[in-house]
């Protein structure tokens, strides 16, 4: 048993190394990338993989790394996958290239929506989006009558109405882990209440009737979560989700394809996806969009930014696509969205559309502010006032510090 | 050896010293002994709410995988006599086929032997001797105990973490190696010197070790990555890029733990009388010959002590390590870290697991071997403070 | 020994010490007291981002870095003296926290909340450090020969294993319903959230640090034991000493620089305690110094780090820790001047 597995890991390996044939051309510049390591990275580096003299790395410090690896000369990597919110630091130092002639060469197979511009330059290709949006247990809310949520406050109202019923203690899954992961639930609700994150001069403008709002929502929403709900990540809400702990929660729309993965869930089949739950009645869904996609480095010979863009379209071609559908919200031709798909397709086009997370200097300041200083509000120490004017002060420090403000 | 009456003790002494000892070894080995539980168990098992069913592992079962009581008996037996014979005759064996001045590569060279065929005969040939005899026996034969090696092979075949094993081999060996030479001249060095120069160089040393190490990591990422440009007018086009180079890191680690080593080796050195070198001097000898003729031979235990630590430190690095080696050069600690990134799913979690306790094992191995020599090192001086 | 031949002996390990710790030192001094910033300007951008199916384009204002001819951002450096002291240490605030005698309120102040738990994160767990190592080493030098060794081995176990993995073990164990919270629920009856509040993370977080540095102290203790004399215990025994007070007259003051030893290398490990906020994901509770200047230091999504009250607060570390140190370093000053002469 044992060893027939050890053979066949074995055979694969080698199909894997020889395995040039899913690739239309042999590359022969040595390309390497630089991203996050997640599933829909994986299946996009691996495409690319099959074309050769590729190395990828899927780095959980990408963050820190890539900004300095893009500014050496030459790069230290020609190909880096990017974010919405990651991407802000390779535009301001000019370390990544304008694609236009590039997309004019290879990229026939793009679609006009996939493409950044910034000024009318592309910058960047994207190939999914993602965004959170609400996942609940349809055999839950059936059983007890509960009509799909699409607002906060009916959220809360199922909640309630599943705690009494018995069925779970804790019915609500939040990803309000202290830092990143917290400010960004913020975001999304300062969002969904119409809140806007800066004034004119750069100063914060959060600490307004929106953020009070956001607050007090947010406060009302951990009476029906987990009480550790501060350490709990997406990864966490996930597990609770699959064990069968949960019945709602607003996770990334990446996540949803573990939720129906035999080998991990106890609840196959049984959670569905609706568009983000609104702030307020005719506001947009409580979240923001996010994209991911390559960006190439400048710092490189033409030939090279010419071979990795090359080797970059063939791993975001419609094969890839097809053998990782599931694997996130593709922009990429050939995509055939599922039932798991529904509630991000639902959010993004939802009208009016939620916003974009902003790319912007100060959004990284403010974001890290808010995941200092908001656990503070949530363990009871502060109150909702002196929590919004502490994240202006924390925010004010680090933006003057960064010569954004004077 | 008889115990002095006087020294004797009432029974409720030694009742209860037997009992804190049984407590405490039970905590330590507890967390360990847990993740090993969960490495071979399916997802769902392995974050199960009831300890049962992760010790179980039901859904492993029904998976088909599983032991059946006769594996259990059998592998429970075989074990025993593993780690008994490799406490009593393991020791003999590489005393008796070990010239006595290679004693540490002998020691290095049997634990490899040892644990290649302890894999070899526990996971190779013991699954297909049980496999034939478990069809036979029927019901005794069938699974109990739901176990998985799934992960493993993931972890080992599809992730290719031996490149990952490789690399920490490296880095470690590296790590020991340079900080041994190094850290033993000098801690000989400043044992010798009663100067106060030597004194305040120790001071140093100590408040170098109390640094937090995300500061000097972080300056020197961006230094790592451009080094080629900044080396360039010293070295020509030839300057390296030292973000992602092995020994870029090796020499930071040893750094880092320089201070640990000359502290431990000039206690130990101190305790070598220095009327033996100094013996060899009036001979005619200067100091580094002194050095190695005299003190070379006599310093291994507290090498060897020394040296273990500086393999924990360069093994176990993880701050260093992630922040300045890219993907092709990684070690084992980095990489686990990177199963938990902020886009895991639970299988991930459970792989991330079986290579933790794949990284523990050769620690194991290490200090069975090493366990006599850390203690007869420590007791000869390497700790007087 | 003569000067040339000691530079010659300690050549190499200072060199390196000086390359890979001092300098880096000398930097982080110096930029404490710096702020480097971007030349900005504000522009009107365009961005175009996607949507499912179509584009949403923006127009703004957006304040970008100006970069050279060469493409590299233009910075500025300027010297701003302690102003980087006072953004981390706040002390108005704490000033005025003390003058209303508002403890909550400097628990407010990082800096401040951090060094609360960082010293007592080291001052509570050194003596339990010491003490569970010294009774698990008379316990050992206590026992049977035959186990000693296998005994030997499980003990060393916390200290080996690789800290990331030993924390994330013993986080397992009591997140959510793990095994021993629900344990713990059974057996007192109540709903127990063990990461939920700050006591309970904190108590978590010392029994790990515990668990994982006592049998360091306790192989030295067990090697001290082993060269404890015999001749001054049986006299002791002679004389009628109780088992209690031969501990306290004989094999206490015999494994004493053993235990400064120990107190020192602790002191200065868990000052700069890190692991464990990261490994027990503490930081909505409680932060330590070194988690502090991590947390400066990384960078957000927009690539900002905060330099230089990164480097402020890790030279405030650096000087608690000199502090911590003095105590213990006067006895080795004094065995310096005593052998020196």
């Amino acid at each position: 048993m044992f060893l027939k597995k050890i053979a066949l890991a074995g055979a694969i390996s080698l199909m894997g190394s020889t395995a040039f044939a899913a690739c239309s051309y042999e590359n022969t510049t040595p390309v390497k990338s630089l991203s996050a390591g997640f599933e829909a990275w994986k299946a996009v580096t691996d495409a690319m993989a099959e074309c050769g003299n590729f190395q990828a790395e899927l780095d959980q410090e990408f963050r820190t790394k890539q900004p300095a690896a893009f500014e050496a000369n030459p790069s230290l990597y020609q190909i880096g996958g990017v974010s919405n919110g990651t991407i802000t630091p390779l535009l301001n130092a000019g370390t990544i290239r304008p694609l236009d002639d590039l997309v004019e060469k290879y990229g026939q197979n793009l679609k006009p929506n996939q493409l950044i511009r910034i000024n009318g330059q592309i910058m960047a290709v994207a190939m999914m989006v993602n965004t959170q949006h609400l996942m609940y247990r349809s055999d839950v809310l059936a059983d007890l009558g509960i009509e799909t949520p699409s607002t906060w406050d009916e959220v809360l109202a199922a909640s309630a109405k599943i705690k009494e019923a018995g069925v779970m203690e804790y019915p609500l899954g939040a990803t309000l882990k202290s830092g990143w992961n917290l400010a960004q639930d913020f975001n999304n609700m300062y969002a969904g209440f119409g809140g806007k994150f800066f004034n004119d001069d750069n100063t914060a403008a959060v600490n307004s009737e929106a953020g009070i709002k956001s607050l007090e929502m947010m406060k009302a929403m951990t009476e029906y979560t987990d009480p550790e709900v501060l350490v709990s990540d997406s990864t966490y809400v996930q597990q609770q989700f699959q064990q069968g702990k949960i019945a709602m929660a607003n996770l990334w729309a990446s996540r949803a394809g573990a939720m129906d993965d035999e080998a991990e869930s106890q609840v196959v089949g049984k959670v569905a996806m609706s568009a983000a739950p609104k702030a307020m009645e005719g506001g947009v869904p409580a979240t923001t969009l996010w994209w991911d996609g390559i960006v190439i480095a400048k710092n490189i010979s033409d030939e090279e930014a010419d071979a990795a863009f090359r080797l970059a379209m063939e791993g975001l071609d419609s094969e890839m696509v097809k053998s990782a559908n599931d694997a996130a919200i593709w922009l990429v031709d050939g995509y055939a969205p599922t039932d798991i798909a529904k509630g991000a397709i639902e959010t993004a086009t939802a009208n009016p559309a939620p916003p974009a997370y902003p790319s912007t200097t100060q959004m990284g300041l403010l974001h890290s502010a808010l995941g200092n200083e908001l656990p503070a509000f949530f363990t009871g120490e502060r109150s909702a006032e002196a929590t919004l004017e502490a994240i202006t002060e924390a925010y004010t420090t680090s933006a003057k510090e960064a010569g954004v403000l004077k | 050896m008889s115990t002095p009456k006087a020294m004797q003790q009432s029974f409720a002494l030694r009742f209860s010293s037997g009992a804190f000892l049984a407590f405490w070894c039970l905590l330590a080995a507890f967390p360990i002994f847990w993740i090993a539980v969960m490495s071979f168990k399916s997802p769902v098992d392995a974050f199960a709410d009831s300890p049962w069913d992760v010790i179980l592992g039901p859904a492993t079962r029904a998976n088909g995988d599983g032991l059946s009581l006769l594996d259990i008996v059998v592998g429970l037996v075989v074990l025993y006599f593993a780690i008994r014979w490799a406490f009593t005759r393991l020791p003999g064996l590489v005393r008796q086929y070990c010239p006595p001045g290679l004693l540490v590569l002998g020691w290095v060279f049997g634990a490899i032997a040892y644990a290649l065929a302890f894999v070899l005969i526990f996971f190779g040939l013991l699954p297909l001797v049980l496999g034939a005899l478990n069809s036979i026996l029927g019901p005794l034969g069938a699974p109990v105990l739901g176990l998985t090696t799934d992960h493993y092979v993931a972890v080992w075949g599809e992730n290719e973490f031996y490149r990952n094993f490789l690399n920490s081999m490296l880095v470690t060996a590296g790590v020991v190696t340079i900080s041994l030479t190094v850290g033993t001249l000098a801690g000989y060095g400043l044992a010798r010197s009663g100067s106060d120069l030597a004194f305040w160089l120790l001071i140093l040393a100590l408040v170098f070790r109390a640094l937090p190490h995300s500061v000097l990591v972080a300056g020197y990422l961006p230094v790592f990555i451009n080094s080629s440009e900044i080396l360039r007018p010293i070295f020509g086009d030839g300057a390296p890029t030292l973000y992602g180079q092995p020994w870029a890191v090796i020499a930071v680690l040893v750094s880092i733990n320089q201070p640990f080593t000359i502290w431990m080796l000039r206690s130990f050195f101190q305790n070598i009388p220095a009327e033996l070198d100094e013996a060899a001097r009036v001979d005619g000898c200067s100091h580094f010959q002194a050095f190695r003729r005299v003190i070379m031979p006599v310093m291994w235990p507290g090498v060897i002590t020394t040296g273990l630590f500086s393999f924990l430190l360069g093994y176990n690095d993880f701050l260093v390590t992630s922040l300045l080696l890219d993907a092709q050069n990684q070690t084992m600690v980095p990489a686990i870290a990177g199963y938990f990134n902020r886009e895991t799913t639970t299988t991930d979690q459970v792989e991330a697991v079986a290579a933790a306790v794949s990284i523990t094992a050769p620690l194991f191995l290490l200090v069975m071997v090493f366990q006599r020599q850390i203690v007869s090192g420590l007791t000869a001086g390497a700790v007087k403070g | 020994m003569k000067f040339k031949t000691f530079a010659a002996f300690v050549g190499p390990s200072v060199f390196m010490m000086l390359l890979f710790i001092a300098a880096p030192l000398v930097s982080v001094f110096i930029q404490s007291f710096q702020v480097t910033q971007p030349i900005l300007e504000q522009i009107e951008v365009e961005t175009c981002t996607p949507g499912f199916v179509t584009q949403t384009c923006t127009t703004e204002i957006k304040t970008v870095p100006v970069l050279d001819d060469s493409g590299k951002t233009v910075t500025e450096t300027r010297w701003v003296g302690l102003q980087s002291y006072r953004n981390v240490l706040q002390m108005e605030k704490f000033w005025s926290a003390v003058g209303n005698g508002d403890w909550n309120a400097i628990m407010q102040i990082d800096f401040w909340k951090a060094l609360r738990f960082t010293l007592s994160f080291t001052l509570l767990t050194l003596p339990l450090v010491i003490g569970v190592g010294l009774a698990i080493a008379l316990a050992v030098n206590n026992a049977t020969r035959a186990i000693r060794g296998p005994i030997i081995f499980i003990s060393l176990l916390p200290f080996i294993i690789t800290p990331v993995i030993g924390s994330l073990s013993i986080y397992w164990l009591f997140v959510g319903d793990g095994i021993l919270t629900a344990m713990l629920e059974r057996w007192s009856g109540t709903n127990i959230s063990m990461f939920a509040q700050a006591w309970t993370i904190e108590l978590l977080m010392y029994f790990y640090r515990v668990w994982h540095v006592a049998p360091f102290a306790f192989v030295i203790f067990y090697a001290g034991l082993q060269t404890v004399n015999m001749d001054t215990l049986e006299s002791a025994v002679i004389d009628g000493a109780s088992r209690w007070e031969r501990l306290r007259h004989v094999i206490v003051p015999h494994l004493m620089p053993l235990i400064i030893f120990i107190a020192l290398i602790h002191l200065m490990d868990c000052y700069r305690v890190f692991e464990e906020i990261v490994g027990f994901r503490s930081q909505a509770h409680v932060i330590s110094l070194q988690w502090l200047t991590y947390d400066f230091m990384t960078p957000d999504d927009a690539g900002n780090r905060a330099i230089s009250r990164a480097s402020a607060s890790a030279m405030l570390t650096m000087v608690g820790i000199v502090f911590l140190l003095i105590l213990p370093l006067r006895r080795t000053w004094r065995d310096h001047k005593g052998s020196a002469h």
